[in-house]
């Protein structure tokens, strides 16, 4: 059994899948509340399944990019879990849960896995088909990114960066498809083909998250 | 009864086993002040990122020192402090009791400074009036038993500790500021610059923006003072300031004892003055006990466990959550 925790974009979101695939699950919008959401979604999941947590093999988490703060949430809990349980950590990036999906709604063609970055920013990674890998994924202005998948025509864009700047992908004759954010089910599902090839999970204190940009170094007098 | 305690309020990273509400098992606290030296103080974004890194070897650690497979409950700080880091130990935490299946109980972290005393004093009496100053706490508290506060006093502008980073980066000693005063004073003259003592003989509450001017406009003027005689006159102050309150305070509320607490409670001259102002008992912690740590944060969650239950897994982190006031308490 594989638990999975989706919390790197506006979605807090929890799946199970065993052998045969997704299992359960549930998502709520987390605006701000990522930490008080997460650990209840998991118990209400769990429960809803009938699986205790103790059955659980290996958790799978997004790693990002996306948002910071909740991302460190969801990783956090990850590790916690995992480093309770005894088991590994399946790390997923935002933009292949993204892809994945765009390709389970049945699209063949080029994909681009769009995430807000805020202060004007995205970050994108490019699939070529269902079955190809990624190309790294990588930090735009939206302008940016318009412009060097003009060069692919037919590209479809998905994720909260594409959303946001619709218009302007619109406008560079690229195409917005309805996906927007991860998904746990396509979280698990990815994790779970994964596994079932091979891959070995990470311990808990080897998972980090991708952060795709440096940390703004400002001083902060906390005042306590 | 092994809690496990888990701190990641600031920038150190931390975890501990405490047996029985007291008896330290284990304490691992992995700080990052090299990361943010460069700085001069503490990069929210930075500690967010290494306590992700840090967290579960700082567990781990401190576990197998403690020689357990699993502790009876986890306890974990969910404010005051920086949310990006809160929100790790505290995700963390509640994973860590979910897979266990364990109580969890969220701390605060002021009342967690409260539990060092409890944990290195056997004999500690109440009531009793704590100064806890650090580079984020500026509070004087007066804590007529365990859980049962009183907020005296508080600075209305810059906390203690941060007068000293300021002080430090101003006089080109580097970070952290408090270590660094108190080195150079050693060979300073402290009568050689007089500095502001705020609010002295007014009520309990501290500014410090003010003397951090002074030292300016002092070294301004004259170019040529000695370092070592600025810094030694401005520690000379605070602890000035401090102490006055402090025995102020111990008077007033009849307390059997003085506790420091707080990075700043590693200042050597507060704590070779303290007893000599204050008519009680003065307890002074070790080093390991006055900066932050997981010990206490278990001992306070051994205590909120006992007294309160456990907490609920939709705990939030509260980046600015003071002190619950016992209401017979109130000034
Ligand atoms: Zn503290």
């Amino acid at each position: 059994m594989l638990l999975g925790i989706e919390t790197a974009a506006g979605l807090v979101g929890v799946a199970l899948a065993d052998a045969e695939g997704p299992l359960a699950g549930t998502w709520l919008r987390g605006d701000r509340r990522h930490a008080e959401t997460l650990a209840p979604a998991i118990d209400h999941v769990l429960a809803q399944a009938g699986v205790p947590l103790a059955a659980v093999e290996a958790i799978a988490v997004d790693v990002g990019p996306g948002l910071f703060t909740g991302l460190r949430v969801g990783v956090a809990t990850a590790q916690g879990l995992a480093e309770g349980l005894g088991v590994g950590v399946v790390e997923v990036t935002s933009l292949e849960v993204l892809a994945r999906e765009a390709y389970d709604s049945g699209w063949q063609g080029p994909v681009a896995a769009v995430v807000d970055a805020r202060r004007g920013e995205v970050f994108a990674a490019r699939y070529g088909g269902p079955r190809t890998p990624a190309g790294p994924p990588s930090r735009h202005g939206p302008a940016e990114l318009a412009e060097k998948l003009a060069g692919t025509p037919g590209t479809l864009l998905v994720g909260t960066g594409a959303h946001r700047y619709a218009e302007l992908f619109a406008g560079a004759g690229l195409r917005v498809g309805a996906v927007r954010e991860p998904s746990p089910r396509a979280l698990v599902s990815i994790a779970a083909r994964r596994l079932a090839a091979g891959e070995a999970p990470v311990p808990p204190a080897a998972v980090r998250p991708v952060y795709l940009r440096e940390a703004d170094a400002r001083i902060n007098w906390v005042q306590r | 009864m092994n809690v496990l305690g888990i701190e990641t309020s600031c920038d150190e990273t931390a975890a501990a086993v405490v047996s029985e509400g007291r008896l330290v098992r284990s304490s691992v606290v992995s700080s990052q002040v090299d990361l943010h030296a460069r700085y001069g103080g503490v990069v929210p974004e930075i500690a967010g990122r290494a306590h992700v890194e840090l967290l579960v070897p700082v567990v781990e650690e401190a576990m197998a020192r403690a020689g357990l497979e699993r502790p009876d409950a986890v306890a974990a700080t969910y404010g005051p402090g920086l949310v990006g880091s809160l929100l790790v130990g505290l995700s963390a935490a509640k994973g860590l009791a979910m897979s266990w299946d364990v109580p969890f109980v969220g701390v605060n972290h002021l009342e967690g400074h409260l539990f060092a005393p409890v944990i290195e004093e056997p004999g500690l009496e109440w009531p009793l009036v704590v100064l806890l100053v650090s580079g984020g706490h500026t509070l004087l508290v007066e804590a007529a038993a365990p859980g049962r506060y009183r907020l005296l006093g508080q600075t209305i502008d810059d906390a203690a500790g941060e007068a000293f980073d300021k002080v430090a980066r101003f006089l080109g000693l580097g970070y952290p500021g408090g270590p660094a005063i108190d080195r150079v004073s050693k060979d300073g003259d402290r009568g050689a610059f007089t500095f502001p003592r705020a609010m002295l003989d007014e009520g309990y509450d501290f500014s410090f923006s003010g003397i951090k001017t002074a030292v300016v406009r002092t070294v301004e003027r004259e170019p040529s003072a000695a370092t070592a005689d600025v810094a030694a006159a401005f520690q000379d102050a605070v602890v000035d300031v401090l102490l006055t309150k402090s025995a102020r305070a111990v008077r007033a509320v009849g307390a059997k004892g003085l506790c420091l607490g707080g990075g700043v409670a590693a200042n050597s001259l507060l704590r070779r003055r303290a007893p000599e102002v204050v008519a009680v008992p003065t307890y002074l912690p070790s080093l390991a006990m006055c900066t932050d740590n997981a010990a206490m944060v278990a001992a306070a969650g051994s205590f909120r466990l006992a007294k309160d239950g456990p907490s609920p897994l939709s705990l939030a982190a509260d980046p600015n959550l003071f002190l619950e006031f016992e209401p017979e308490l109130e000034p």
